[in-house]
């Protein structure tokens, strides 16, 4: 599942910022991009893009939630049993998000009343589970956060991406100003009711799928 | 055998530094969460009555508490529409029935709006929220909805500003028939439906959130009906 990484065991002192684990970073946000190249956490994409600014918040509290729960998974990876392996990582993530929320309950309240739901639907991202599971298993912890924020940035690009598409053909503003011109409205532009709707996300996303794939260079497997 | 045993504890391990921890955060940030949900609450009540001086959208927490104090003065009314004389919103606790807070906003010693909660399912989620009515106790001075967990662009709707401004100067009494009009909502525009009366006690509905309007119009109905025995005091005098 994760692009191949040098591996660098016998080197005890790697640079933090070493070419590989650069790369790293890199690969989640653009190279082996979440929602482009590996098609998860497509259910929240669908969710929280019919505004920029729910898209931005969520991938905030992703860099957050994945940063974290890959390096604290990571560092204990060597303890936990294969049995219930998966357990403890949702244990993991849920405490990070339950404490995400409630920071964002305590000092940015007016955020995380518009996140409302969302918030707590990053426990069930398939983004999330599939690096824990995929990567910091497997990896020591300062590559596992690299990971993790980088994968989380990628999702939080293409989030973007698509919501500000969503917003500004459903809604005509951009991150809450308007943006289309009322003159347009006068003279009948309508603002397109499919994107505000879960199906506009899907044409959206696929659209974003190909043209990055297109410019990457990306062809599937066989 | 080892290999169980060394699952058990670290799961139990897992668990308890896990919820220590949270418990902790919990504790540590709770002031700051309850004051915050506290003038939540108190912004929406302002925002229900309209002022006559409205509160800016970026006001600080403490003009929103001054206003609040300065303007709103806190009633508790029974089921016979009686006000309790010396009792408080925050008297009301669970287990007391047929209580009901009341909020009467007054400019210089004059009633100009009574507001009180709503809430009930939508599609998803209660949804939370308060109703001001003029002291003619008949026309709608203002609505909020302030905490759902409904579908963000359609049933969320129901907290923008566009939507809420529907309700003011629709009427929760006919005049002609003599009886309570609660409020509801249309699928589609008003005007689509009726060009009588009943536009009065009809508002607008949002596209594509046909199950959230539902929930409002039933919720609407019962808070309506449950505040009647003031309002018709009201009325009368």
């Amino acid at each position: 599942m994760s692009a191949p990484v040098p591996q660098n065991q016998v080197v005890v002192k790697e640079a933090l910022l070493s070419k590989g684990n650069q790369k790293i970073f890199k690969d989640g946000l653009w190279d082996n991009n979440p929602i482009s190249y590996q098609v998860m956490g497509i259910c929240s994409a669908l969710a929280v893009t019919t505004a920029v600014s729910t898209g931005l918040v969520m991938s905030i509290g992703l860099v957050f939630v994945l940063g974290c729960s890959e390096a604290i998974i990571s560092s204990i990876r060597r303890y936990i049993p294969a049995r219930i392996r998966i357990i403890v990582q949702i244990a993991v993530v849920s405490a990070f998000v339950i404490a995400l929320d409630l920071v964002l309950k305590a000092y940015f309240y007016a955020v995380s009343k518009q996140l409302s739901v969302f918030v707590g639907l990053i426990i069930t991202n398939t983004l999330v589970m599939a690096r824990l599971e995929g990567f910091s298993m497997h990896n020591p912890p300062w590559k596992s956060f690299l990971d993790g924020v980088g994968n989380a940035l990628g999702y939080g690009l293409a989030l973007t991406a698509v919501a500000s598409i969503r917003e500004l053909f459903g809604a005509g503003t951009l991150l809450g100003f308007h943006v289309i011109p009322q003159a347009a409205y006068e003279s009948g532009y309508i603002n397109n009711g499919l994107m505000v709707l879960s199906p506009g996300a899907f044409f959206v996303l696929g659209l974003i799928i190909w043209g990055h794939r297109s410019i990457a260079k990306f062809v599937e497997g066989k | 055998m080892k290999g169980y045993r060394h699952t058990f504890v670290f799961a139990f391990i897992i668990c308890v530094v896990c919820s220590v921890v949270l418990s902790a955060l919990y504790e540590g940030l709770r002031p700051r969460i309850e004051r915050n949900a506290d003038v939540e609450v108190k912004r929406n009540i302002l925002k229900s009555v309209q002022l006559a001086q409205p509160l800016a959208a970026n006001a600080t927490d403490q003009e929103c508490l001054t206003t609040y104090k300065e303007k709103i003065e806190e009633l508790v009314v029974d089921e016979k529409g009686n006000i309790q004389p010396g009792m408080k919103p925050s008297d009301i606790r669970e287990g007391i029935k047929g209580m009901y807070p009341l909020y009467v906003y007054k400019e210089n010693g004059v009633v100009k709006a009574y507001a009180y909660p709503i809430s009930g399912s939508g599609l998803w989620s209660i949804i939370f929220g308060y109703l001001a009515i003029e002291p003619d106790a008949v026309t709608v001075r203002g609505i909020t909805f302030y905490k759902d967990g409904e579908t963000p662009g359609l049933g969320g709707e129901i907290q923008k500003d566009w939507f809420q401004n529907n309700f003011r100067g629709k009427k929760i009494w006919s005049e002609k028939d003599q009886k309570l009009t609660p409020i509801a909502l249309v699928k589609g525009q008003v005007k689509d439906f009726y060009q009588d009366e009943r536009v009065n006690y009809h508002v607008d509905g949002i596209t594509a959130a046909t199950l959230t309007c539902k929930g409002v119009t039933a919720f609407l109905d019962r808070w309506i009906k449950m505040y009647e025995p003031f309002f018709s005091k009201l009325r009368e005098t």
